[in-house]
């Protein structure tokens, strides 16, 4: 069955993580996913929760209230607006007053939250509502001899409270996605550990040693790559890679994707028209696509 | 009878202290109260190690009613937001929440917001997005944009005056 | 024309502060039927009662109302009251003006209007009540202990010792219960076996307690003095005649450590042929229906390997289920607890290693009849380890599993500190991660010091997590005490989880019409007064499975249980409470409904008359064939539609 879906790019991904935009929409069509391109959205809000979250709230109440407009669920392959959204739809659901309030600001711009469509990312996408057996299907060349560590993201699992896509403290459908496509995955101590991705915004230097950590741990463990589901954490793992392993007196060599370009390449899909080149991290290293 | 914090002549702000925890409530989150202080939020926050902030400290504090004494400290400001803690608090506190409270609290006292949140506050506020579609570098040094790559139109508020009409409401609004 | 006397109390200042007494007492004189209103300061106290006494005398009283507590606090000291003072004790009425009114309310004005009305239709009532007369019972002098714990052997053990025969009912295959997995015990350190077995081996041979073990209660019917409960027992296709103990069945079973030992907690195997420990009592074996290879598959090699192994030709495997019914006059229920299953709690790593452990498999590896003898081996390599770390409250005092303390975890923790340091010398590192240390017992805080002085590496904190390093666990921990975070590495975790009701509380509690609280553990009749009671007359619980205690709090619960049991056993008859249905012949249809909807069984319809009868030994006076009646023939004595529909027109 057709998958009807707005997709809700977010800022980061559509403003510079062109590898993951690029991905989403070269293979989710081939798992019969119609993805919409809907105008005017805005930023989720998420980045901006420590300046004023009645604003955090306010945009994402709007972004929800213009893909209900046009009847669609959303799809937010970024784990930072899907909490956003989430979060707006479970606090205004059950705070009647704050959706009233909510809604008499969304007036200006003729729009009203209802709360009624549904909230998917990537990996739920994936693996509840497709399902590894379809997935499976697609697959033309397995990924095989690859072994890869899993970075889930703590926007994507965290707080559980409010329903996110995969177990808090035991999350697995990434890997689940990951084995069908042919590859290993293997658990590590480290793989809940933060990217630090939001203290960019402030603090980079503590962002950057957050993702050398990590990264270091990923290579000390003689994982292939990592694979990540989040443009914001992707950009600290790839593009900030040199940088990250400075700071923790490392020199990195991990290859870092997407969990959607592994998808695509698992699908048959050419290595350009997944953003492959994007990748700064030595992704090439691997012989794969 | 009053309360005294000896070491900066500090007294609990009991109205402050109130706020807070009524906003903390809307959210749906359990009130700083019930802290008993095991501080397993500190064993496992993200920005500890690095950057020494102490979620329960904050729950402390908050608890206390020295609010005036957070909000006017860098340290609040380093939190991750990883939610590890509000994850796995037994007592369904959420430190991670009261840091975001505190921060809105300082932005709305007019403290100088840290890094670039003006400047990502400014682009949100003027196109909507955090900032606006790059030319990015491949690895093989190509500069490509959106178009070359057979992307879509970005996204975005297509009429900003409205979109900041909406947004102006806010700045009077509290949660 | 009754002639009604009224006595408000004042309960101290407990009801006067909020409802003007005066005025109410004199309000009471006027109303019908009324010939007497008096008030005093505590009406239940000696001086009280004698001007009720007095009153009824003088004014030739036939009906009380009394304007006080609930009546769950002193309806049968009033009863008594009036009926010595020569008027039926169920012509007395009360009118609950504290905990309906002076406590429930600030407004003085408005609560002393509230009260005049619950007084004015108390009266109407009383004006109603008829005299009526108890009954009596035959009592069934024998007892029904369900779980053989320490608690159960406890019980047991007092009631065969004041000469009531006992049935004690043990689902496992061998008595002992949790205790018998403990190898010394807090906070005098005495052998756990050496205690518990003796009381084991007495309570068999007791000649007044009938064993029933690998048995479970199905089914149970009747009231205080009189139950009737099924008994289902398992077959253990051993014929316990016959077996002498010998083992040669477990050594010959062809599954001969292949199944995890629910006695070792997994930490150690077992076959299909088992005895779950060496001092278990009776000393018989057991053959494991869900695994063994001739029960499930009906083939085992050629032939049974147990069954060519046994001289004593005991097993048998033509056995079949057996249903016995007994007839007991009171139950002590005594099913003990559970451990948390950690696995719910994955960031503390119990199910990403073998290496973190809980305390009762800790007990089961100090113990020398455990899986490694009593030496303390790593699980992953079986060997020493040079670190181990402890954990505290892992799902205790927590919203998101138990809310509730433990109570034992902290000091079991303490013990196998010390046990271990004993064990394992001066070299081993022994951290300990606590939030609070509840040491709250007689010696408990003595030992506590005591292990403080045993090199032991105090962290005051709660770890996030436990992560798996592979040939190490490394855990970060924030310690409140130096304000500093630690971090560990070690060989061993041991996490003390939390302590629950036991899984199928719930199922049990309905078969037995127990009550839960909240927790889920059995619900006393009242947390201070009536510990071991339930709502359930007759029914009595202790130990753990009314909440979570130490061994001390255990026995004395037990010990508490088994007098409350003796109190009903030692008497002939027991007197029957009438406030309970009836049938007006005259109106009976015969339908049948109340037969059907009475929860108790205390309803037959006579073949002959066609007509309900209540059985006055079974009605507990539940209502509900009254509601159930289609054609109002059911009546509740002393609750009739009549009186209670005069109650009501009075307080509108
Ligand atoms: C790791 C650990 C260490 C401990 N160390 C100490 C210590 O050192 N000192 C101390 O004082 N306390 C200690 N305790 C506490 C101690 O275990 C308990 O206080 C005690 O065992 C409670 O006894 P019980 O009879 O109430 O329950 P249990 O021991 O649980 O016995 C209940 C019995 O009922 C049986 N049963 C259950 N349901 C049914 C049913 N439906 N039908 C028939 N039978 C049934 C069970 O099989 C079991 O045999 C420790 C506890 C733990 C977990
Ligand atoms: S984890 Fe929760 S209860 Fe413990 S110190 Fe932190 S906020 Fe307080
Ligand atoms: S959300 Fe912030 S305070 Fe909480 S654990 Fe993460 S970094 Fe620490
Ligand atoms: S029949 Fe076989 S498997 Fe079953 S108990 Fe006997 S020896 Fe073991
Ligand atoms: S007894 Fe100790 S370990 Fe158990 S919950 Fe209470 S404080 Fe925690």
């Amino acid at each position: 069955m057709k998958k009807k879906l707005a997709l809700y790019t977010g800022c980061l991904m559509s403003t510079e993580q062109y590898g993951y935009e690029l991905s989403v929409r070269e293979s989710l069509p081939l798992l019969d996913v119609q993805l919409v391109d809907i105008a005017g959205f805005s930023c989720c809000g998420e980045p901006l929760k420590s300046v004023n979250q009645l604003l955090t709230l306010y945009l994402s109440a709007r972004n929800l209230a213009i893909a209900e407009k046009h009847n669609l669920d959303v799809f937010a392959p970024c784990a930072m607006c899907h909490l956003a959204l989430s979060e707006c739809k479970q606090v205004l659901q059950n705070n009647p007053d704050m959706k009233t309030r909510i809604n008499e600001m969304l007036a200006a711009e003729e729009l009203t939250f209802e709360g009624n469509g549904e909230i998917v990312h990537t990996v739920d996408l994936l693996h509840d509502h497709i399902g590894i057996e379809e997935i499976a299907k697609h697959v033309k060349k397995p990924l095989k001899g690859l072994k890869f560590a899993t970075h889930y993201g703590c926007h994507l699992i965290r707080p559980s409270e409010i329903g996110r896509p995969d177990d808090s403290e035991h999350p697995v459908k990434i890997e689940a996605i990951i084995s069908v496509l042919g590859a290993e995955t293997a658990k590590y101590p480290e793989k809940l550990d933060c990217c630090g991705g939001i203290l960019q915004i402030n603090l980079d230097e503590s962002a950057l040693t957050k993702s050398g950590q990590k990264l270091k741990a990923v290579q000390n463990q003689g994982f292939d790559g990592l694979v990540d589901v989040c443009p914001w954490c992707h950009k600290m793992f790839d593009a900030r890679q040199v940088k990250a392993g400075e700071t923790v007196a490392a020199k990195l060599n991990v290859p870092v994707f997407y969990l959607t370009q592994l998808l695509g390449l698992a699908f048959g899909v050419k290595k350009e028209k997944l953003g492959l080149d994007f990748n700064i991290s030595p992704v090439d290293k691997l012989e794969i696509g | 009878m009053s309360i005294t914090d000896l070491t900066s002549m500090g007294e609990p702000q009991v109205e402050l202290k109130k706020e807070i925890n009524d906003r903390l409530s809307k959210l749906q989150d359990e009130v700083s109260d019930y802290c008993y202080q095991c501080a397993k939020c500190t064993s496992g926050c993200e920005a500890h190690k690095l950057l020494e902030l102490e979620p329960h400290k904050i729950v402390a504090l908050l608890k206390q009613g020295l609010i005036d004494e957070m909000v006017n400290s860098d340290i609040i400001w380093t939190c991750m937001s990883c939610f590890k803690c509000r994850e796995r608090c037994p007592q369904k506190i959420a430190p991670v929440e009261i840091l975001f409270a505190l921060k809105n609290l300082a932005v709305a006292g007019g403290k100088q917001v840290p890094g670039k949140y003006t400047s990502v506050l400014q682009s949100v506020l003027s196109i909507g997005l955090i900032q606006d579609a790059q030319s990015v570098t491949t690895k093989d040094m190509k500069t490509k944009t959106r178009d070359d790559l057979g992307l879509p139109p970005l996204s975005k508020p297509d009429d900003p005056a409205k979109f900041q009409a909406g947004l102006m409401k806010i700045a009077v609004e509290k949660v | 024309m009754r002639r009604i006397g009224v006595f408000v109390c004042h309960c101290g200042i407990n009801i006067a502060q909020n409802v003007d007494v005066e005025a109410l007492t004199k309000y009471a004189s006027k109303l019908d039927s009324v010939v007497v209103s008096k008030s005093y300061k505590y009406m239940c106290s000696d001086v009280g009662a004698t001007l009720i006494k007095d009153s009824i005398k003088k004014h030739e009283l036939d009906g009380v109302v009394i304007a006080c507590c609930s009546p769950r606090m002193h309806e049968h000291t009033f009863r008594e009251v009036v009926s010595d003072g020569g008027v039926n004790q169920y012509r007395l009425e009360i009118a609950n003006i504290r905990e309906q009114c002076s406590w429930a309310h600030s407004d003085r004005e408005k609560a002393t209007k509230k009260a005049k009305f619950l007084v004015r239709s108390a009266v109407a009532k009383a004006k109603l009540l008829e005299s009526l007369e108890t009954s009596t019972l035959e009592v069934n002098h024998d007892a029904l202990v369900i779980g053989a714990g320490i608690a159960g052997i406890q019980a047991s053990l007092d009631l065969a010792n004041d000469g009531f025969k006992v049935y004690l009912v043990e689902r496992e295959p061998s008595i002992g219960g949790r205790m018998a997995q403990l190898d010394k015990t807090f906070p005098t350190l005495d052998c756990s076996s050496c205690i518990l077995t003796p009381k084991m081996m007495e309570v068999a041979n007791h000649p007044n307690v009938e064993l029933l073990t690998y048995s479970e209660v199905t089914g149970i019917e009747g009231s205080i003095g009189n139950y009737t409960v099924k008994i289902k027992k398992k077959p253990r296709y051993v014929d316990v005649e016959k077996c002498t103990g010998c083992g040669d069945c477990a050594t010959a079973c062809r599954l001969k450590d292949r199944i995890n030992s629910e006695f070792n907690m997994s930490r150690g195997k077992r076959g299909a042929a088992y005895m779950p420990f060496p001092q278990a009592v009776p000393l018989k074996y057991t053959i494991d229906a869900e695994h063994c290879l001739f029960l499930t598959r009906g083939k085992c090699g050629d032939k049974p390997a147990c069954r060519e192994a046994c001289d004593q030709k005991a097993i048998n495997f033509d056995q079949k289920e057996e249903i016995v019914e007994l007839k007991v006059g009171a139950i002590v229920v005594t099913t003990g607890y559970d451990l948390l299953d950690p696995t719910s709690m994955y960031e503390y790593g119990y199910a990403n290693s073998p290496d973190v452990i809980t305390t009762l498999e800790l007990e089961r590896l100090i113990s020398s009849s455990g899986p490694t003898l009593g030496e303390i081996l790593r699980p992953s390599d079986q060997q020493k380890p040079k670190s181990i770390t402890f954990i505290l409250c892992v799902g205790s005092r927590d919203e998101t599993e138990c809310t509730w303390c433990c109570r034992i975890g902290c000091m079991s923790a303490l013990k196998h500190v010390y046990l271990l340091r004993e064990k394992l010398g001066d070299d081993v590192e022994i951290n300990v991660c606590y939030t609070d240390v509840r040491s709250y017992g007689k010696g408990y805080e003595e030992f506590y010091r005591t292990v403080r002085g045993m090199k032991t590496n105090m962290f005051r904190g709660r770890p996030s997590e436990v992560q798996n390093m592979g040939d190490h666990q490394k855990i970060d921990i924030f310690d409140t005490t130096t304000n500093k975070l630690f971090e560990i590495t070690t060989d061993m975790v041991v996490l003390v989880p939390a302590l629950l009701p036991r899984a199928d509380a719930g199922d049990f509690a309905r078969l037995l019409h127990l009550t839960l609280s909240g927790d889920g553990f059995f619900l006393e009749a009242h947390p201070k007064l009536r510990p071991m009671d339930t709502f359930v007359n007759g029914i009595f619980i202790a130990g753990c499975c009314q909440g979570p205690k130490d061994i001390q709090d255990t026995v004395s619960q037990a010990s508490g249980a088994a007098s409350r049991v003796a109190t009903i056993l030692s008497k002939e008859e027991l007197e029957i409470d009438p406030l309970i249905a009836a049938v007006d012949a005259e109106v009976c249809t015969g339908c049948g409904i109340c037969v059907e909807v009475c929860p108790y069984e205390a309803r037959v319809l006579n073949e002959k008359t066609k007509i309900a009868e209540v059985n006055d030994a079974l009605c507990t006076g539940c209502g509900a064939c009254i509601a159930a009646c289609p054609s109002n023939a059911s009546i509740h004595k002393n609750f009739t539609k009549k009186q209670l529909l005069d109650m009501v027109d009075d307080i509108i």
